[in-house]
C-alpha cells in the first residue's frame, strides 16, 4: 500500500509510545509441581516482587484463569491442568495467598468458550473440585464472564487506552469493573494463531461470547452464548451487536494473524492486568491445545510473575527460547504480528529485556526451548 | 436373524421404486434351504421369517417355506414366523404349527394360544403385559450419527445428531425382565454399510440389555449368497459382536447406577416427552434410572440425587408424598408447571426454564411453562443435577458417544460401557474417569479379545475418583469391569 491510502491508514494507528512504555520487575522461580512446592515457590515469587499485600490488601481481586478449549480434551492421558489450563491447585494456592495478603474479596473469572451455565458447573464438568477453590479463602466467588453480570449493569464499557487498534472500547462483564486488581493466571504456551499465549492472550477470554461470540443477534447481546470467538475475534466476519462499539476500521485485514494480536493488545490496554502469573510448571509445546503428532506435554518447572503484563510476557517468551523483540515472520510469529510489540506500542509495557529487571532464577537457567520439544507433524490451523 | 425371503417379501418389496430382477432373485435364493449354508459356524440360532401380512401371498409364503423350515430345524435353528396385525393371527398360528415353526411373533397379540407367541408392537405402544417368552419392538432407529439423505445433520446445539435405541431398552428393561428383541432394518437407500456400522448397531442394543434381530442390507445379503469375502467379513464381525455379549450374558442383569430417576407412565403424550428426555439425557451422558410410575411407590430412591417427573398428570397422593419426602431429605425434584407452590425461591445459577426453590434440605425445580422441549429439559436437568454428580467422564472420546454405568444385582461389580457412534473415528488416547475409588485390577473388555486386558486405575490428578488409561487401538466400544 502506498500514497494517500497508506497515509490514511497511518492516521488510524495509535501513537508509537514504545520508547516510554512502562516496565516492572519480573520474578522467576523454579517449581517442579503443583503440590506444596507450588505454595513455597509462589510465596517466594510474590515476595520478590515486593509482596502481594501492597497490591491487594483491602481490595477486590479478580483472577482470570485459563480454561480454553473443550472440557473433554486431553493431550494423551495428561489432565488439562498439566498441559493447557491453569491448574486447579495453583488457583487455590494463589487464592490462599491473596487472602493471606489481605484481599477483601476474591473473584475467579473465565468465559469458557460457549459455556452458558455457572463457572462452578464448568469446573465440575472439567473435573475440577470447585470446592477446593471456593474454600481456599473466606470470600471467594466464581463468575462466568460470558454471561450478563448479575445486578443492575450486566456489562461495562472499557475504553482502550491510546485509542486501540481494532476497537475503541469493549463491553465486558461488570465483574471486571467491580474489581480493584486484575490478575491473569496464564499458562506458558505457544499459540497457533498468536505465536504465544501468555498473560495477555489469556485475557482474550475476558471478552464475553454474548457480545464477541459467534451466532449472535445484530442489535443486543445474546442472553446466553452460542459459540466461540471465531467470527469477531479471529475472522472479523461480522461486527459485535450494535449495543457494543464497532470496529474502528471494518476494512482492516480480516486475517486472524493480524486481528488476534490487535484484539488482545486492545484488551490489555482497556482492562489492565495488575499482576501477571505465567505457569510453566507443566505445560504443552507447539500449540495452545493438543494437536496430534506435534504438541507434547513438558515439564519446564518454572513459574513467572510480574506487575507489567508485557514485561512478564517478554521474559516468559525468553524462557521459552524465543526473542521477545521478534517481528512478524520470525518464530514464534511466523504467521502473525507480535502481540507484545503491539501492546508495547499502545504503551502497555516494554518487551525489551534490557529494560526489564529479572529477579530470582536467571533466564538462562530457566530456559526451556519449546521448539526443541515439538513433534514432527506440523499442525493444521 | 431377520430372514428376508420368499413370495411375501417379493410382493411387499416389489412395490418399491427401484426393485430389480436381481433383488427378486436374492429373495428367492434366501428362500432356498441351501442359503442356510451362510450360517455355518455363525452366532445365529434363530430365524425370523415373514409369515403373514394379510396379503394373498401369505399362503404361498407359508407353503413354500416348508423346505427352508425343515432344513433350519435340522441345523438346530429355531424359526419364528413374523405376523403383522393386518393378518389373521389364529390362521397364522395354525399354519406355523403345521409348518413346524418354533413360535410366531404377532403384532399387538391379545388372544390366547397354546402355541408360543412372541408379542410385538411399535415401541411407542408396546404390549408390555402380553404374555410370551420374548417381547419384540418395532419402530426403532438405525443407530449412529444421523445422516438423512446421505448428509450429516445437526442437533439443536449444532452437534451431530445421534440415533440410538439404548434409552428405549433402558425404559423397557425397567418394566419387563423378558428378553427384548429390537426389530429394524438398515436404511434402504443412501448409504453403504461397513462392518463397523453393524458392530455399532449390535452394541447399541446389547449394552442396554437388548438384542437387535440382525437385518442385513441388500448388498450384504447379495454378497453372502454370492460368497463375496467382504460380505462374509461383515457377517463374521456381526457374529463376533454377538458372541462377545453372549459371553457376558450376566451383564444383561446389571442395572443402571444413574443419579437421576425419571418417573413416568411412558404412555401416550407422556411417552413422547419422557421418552425423548431419556433419549436426549443419554446423548448427554446424564446417567439416569428409569422408574415406571406404577412401580415408583415400591421402588426405593436409594442412590438417586434427583427425580424428574414430566408427566402431564399429577402423581397420586402417596407417590407425591414420597417424592416430596425425597426432596425434604436433600434430593432434587424436577417437575412440570402443575407441581405446586411449595418452597422458597432460590437462584438456579443459570438461565433455565425452571423456577428453583428450596424445600427442606433439597430443591424443587418447577417448570415456569408447559414442558414442550425435551432437549431443553434434558439440558437443564443435567445442570440442575450438576456435573459434580457425574459418575463417569471419558476424555478424548468422540463427541458422539454414549456411556452406560451399570451395577451387578449383588453389588459386587460395576460396569462402565463406552460406545462411540462415529464409525471410522480413530481411537486415540482415551482416559476414563470414574467417581468411585475402585482399587485393584480392572478388566478392560473389547470385542475380538477373548481375554480382558488388566488396567490399574490411578487416583485422579485433579479430582476425587480414579482414572483408567485406555490404550490406543482399543476400538470404539469397550467395557470396564470394576470390582465394587
Amino acid at each position: 500500500m502506498a500514497g494517500a491510502g497508506a497515509a490514511g491508514l497511518a492516521l488510524l494507528r495509535p501513537a508509537r509510545s514504545w520508547a516510554n512504555a512502562p516496565t516492572a520487575p519480573v520474578a522467576i522461580a523454579r517449581c517442579p509441581g503443583y503440590g506444596p512446592e507450588f505454595l513455597s515457590a509462589s510465596e517466594k515469587l510474590f515476595d520478590q516482587l515486593g509482596g502481594l499485600g501492597r497490591l491487594v490488601k483491602g481490595k477486590t481481586v479478580t483472577i482470570k484463569i485459563n480454561l480454553t478449549g473443550e472440557a473433554g480434551m486431553r493431550l494423551d492421558h495428561v489432565s488439562a491442568g498439566r498441559t493447557t489450563w491453569t491448574h486447579p491447585r495453583s488457583v487455590a494456592t494463589v487464592v490462599h495467598l491473596l487472602d493471606k495478603a489481605g484481599a477483601r474479596r476474591i473473584r475467579i473469572v473465565e468465559g469458557a468458550w460457549a459455556w452458558a451455565a455457572s463457572l462452578e458447573e464448568f469446573m465440575y464438568l472439567a473435573n475440577w473440585d470447585a470446592r477446593l477453590v471456593l474454600s481456599a479463602a473466606p470470600r471467594v466467588e466464581l463468575v462466568n464472564t460470558n454471561l450478563p453480570y448479575k445486578g443492575k449493569k450486566p456489562y461495562t464499557r472499557f475504553p482502550v487506552a491510546n485509542g486501540g487498534y481494532l476497537f475503541p472500547a469493549f463491553d465486558l462483564s461488570t465483574a471486571y469493573a467491580e474489581s480493584d486488581v486484575l490478575i491473569s493466571m496464564a499458562k506458558l504456551k505457544q499459540h497457533l494463531t498468536a505465536g504465544v499465549t501468555l498473560s495477555m492472550k489469556n485475557c482474550f477470554g475476558c471478552s464475553p461470547t454474548t457480545i464477541y461470540g459467534d451466532k449472535l443477534p445484530l442489535d443486543e447481546p445474546s442472553p446466553v452464548p452460542y459459540g466461540g470467538r471465531g467470527e469477531i475475534g479471529h475472522a472479523g466476519s461480522r461486527q459485535p451487536p450494535k449495543s457494543a462499539p464497532p470496529e474502528k476500521d471494518p476494512k482492516s485485514p480480516r486475517e486472524p494473524g493480524y486481528r488476534i494480536p490487535r484484539f488482545v493488545s486492545d484488551l490489555a490496554a482497556a482492562n489492565p492486568i495488575n499482576l501477571a502469573i505465567v505457569d510453566g510448571v507443566e505445560t504443552i509445546t507447539g500449540a495452545e491445545l493438543p494437536r496430534e503428532g506435534y504438541t507434547k506435554p513438558v515439564n519446564p518447572g518454572v513459574l513467572l510473575a510480574g506487575t507489567n503484563c508485557v514485561a512478564t510476557d517478554a521474559v516468559a517468551m525468553a524462557v521459552m527460547g524465543f526473542d521477545p523483540m521478534a517481528e512478524r515472520g520470525t518464530a514464534p510469529f511466523q504467521k502473525c504480528d507480535s502481540t507484545l510489540k503491539l501492546a508495547e506500542e499502545l504503551g502497555v509495557g516494554t518487551r525489551d529485556l534490557k529494560q526489564i529487571e529479572v529477579i530470582g532464577v536467571p533466564i538462562e537457567r530457566a530456559l526451556f526451548r519449546f521448539l526443541d520439544h515439538v513433534g514432527p507433524v506440523p499442525p493444521i490451523e | 436373524m431377520r430372514w428376508v425371503s420368499g413370495p411375501l417379501e417379493i410382493a411387499r418389496r416389489g412395490r418399491a421404486e427401484g426393485f430389480s430382477l436381481q433383488n427378486k432373485q436374492i429373495l428367492e435364493r434366501f428362500h432356498d434351504p441351501a442359503s442356510l449354508d451362510i450360517l455355518k459356524n455363525s452366532a445365529v440360532d434363530c430365524l425370523v421369517l415373514s409369515w403373514a401380512a394379510g396379503l394373498t401371498e401369505d399362503a404361498l409364503q407359508q407353503k413354500s417355506a416348508g423346505p427352508l423350515v425343515a432344513a433350519a430345524r435340522e441345523r438346530n435353528l429355531a424359526v419364528v414366523g413374523w405376523v403383522e396385525n393386518t393378518a389373521d393371527p389364529q390362521a397364522a398360528i395354525a399354519a406355523a404349527r403345521s409348518a413346524g415353526l418354533a413360535a410366531v411373533a404377532i403384532e399387538n397379540f391379545k388372544g390366547r394360544s397354546d402355541f408360543p407367541v412372541i408379542p410385538w408392537g411399535d415401541r411407542a405402544k408396546m404390549p408390555w403385559d402380553a404374555p410370551g417368552p420374548v417381547l419384540a419392538a418395532s419402530g426403532n432407529v438405525w443407530p449412529g450419527v444421523s445422516m438423512p439423505g446421505g448428509g450429516s445433520s445437526a442437533g439443536p446445539t449444532g452437534a451431530p445428531w445421534v440415533d440410538s435405541n439404548g434409552w428405549f431398552l433402558q425404559m423397557a428393561r425397567a418394566r419387563v425382565s423378558r428378553p427384548l428383541w429390537l426389530m429394524f432394518d438398515p436404511p434402504a437407500k443412501g448409504r453403504i454399510f461397513a462392518a463397523a456400522d453393524y458392530e455399532t448397531t449390535v452394541c447399541d442394543s446389547e449394552i442396554a440389555g437388548g438384542r437387535w434381530v440382525i437385518s442385513l442390507d441388500e448388498s450384504v445379503r447379495a454378497g453372502l449368497i454370492a460368497g463375496n469375502p467382504a460380505a462374509r467379513e461383515i457377517f463374521g464381525r456381526i457374529g463376533a459382536s454377538i458372541r462377545f455379549f453372549d459371553m457376558h450374558a450376566d451383564w444383561r442383569t446389571f442395572r443402571s447406577l444413574g443419579v437421576l430417576g425419571v418417573i413416568s407412565d411412558f404412555t401416550g403424550d407422556n411417552y413422547e416427552m419422557s421418552g425423548e428426555i431419556l433419549n436426549l439425557a443419554a446423548r448427554r451422558n446424564l446417567p439416569y434410572r428409569v422408574i415406571w410410575k406404577s412401580q415408583a411407590l415400591a421402588q426405593p430412591f436409594t442412590g438417586l440425587k434427583a427425580l424428574l417427573y414430566a408427566d402431564r398428570q399429577a402423581p397420586e397422593a402417596p407417590l407425591r408424598r414420597k417424592m416430596m419426602a425425597f426432596v425434604e431429605h436433600g434430593g432434587l425434584l424436577i417437575a412440570g408447571p402443575e407441581w405446586g407452590p411449595e418452597g422458597a425461591p432460590a437462584d438456579p445459577g443459570f438461565d433455565t426454564q425452571f423456577a428453583v426453590r428450596t424445600y427442606g434440605k433439597g430443591r424443587l425445580a418447577v417448570a415456569k411453562d408447559e414442558l414442550a422441549d425435551a432437549f431443553q429439559v434434558a439440558g437443564d436437568a443435567q445442570l440442575l443435577v450438576s456435573h459434580a454428580n457425574d459418575l463417569v467422564k471419558v476424555y478424548n472420546a468422540a463427541s458422539v458417544g454414549c456411556t452406560l454405568v451399570l451395577g451387578s444385582p449383588d453389588g459386587q461389580r460395576d460396569l462402565v460401557q463406552v460406545l462411540a457412534f462415529a464409525t471410522g473415528w480413530s481411537s486415540g488416547a482415551r482416559t476414563v474417569w470414574v467417581s468411585k475409588k475402585y482399587s485393584g485390577n480392572t478388566r478392560l473388555w473389547s470385542i475380538g479379545s477373548a481375554q480382558p486386558m488388566l488396567i490399574e486405575p490411578a487416583p485422579a490428578d485433579e479430582y476425587f475418583g480414579v482414572e483408567c488409561r485406555i490404550p490406543a487401538g482399543v476400538p470404539g466400544y469397550f467395557a470396564l469391569e470394576f470390582e465394587a
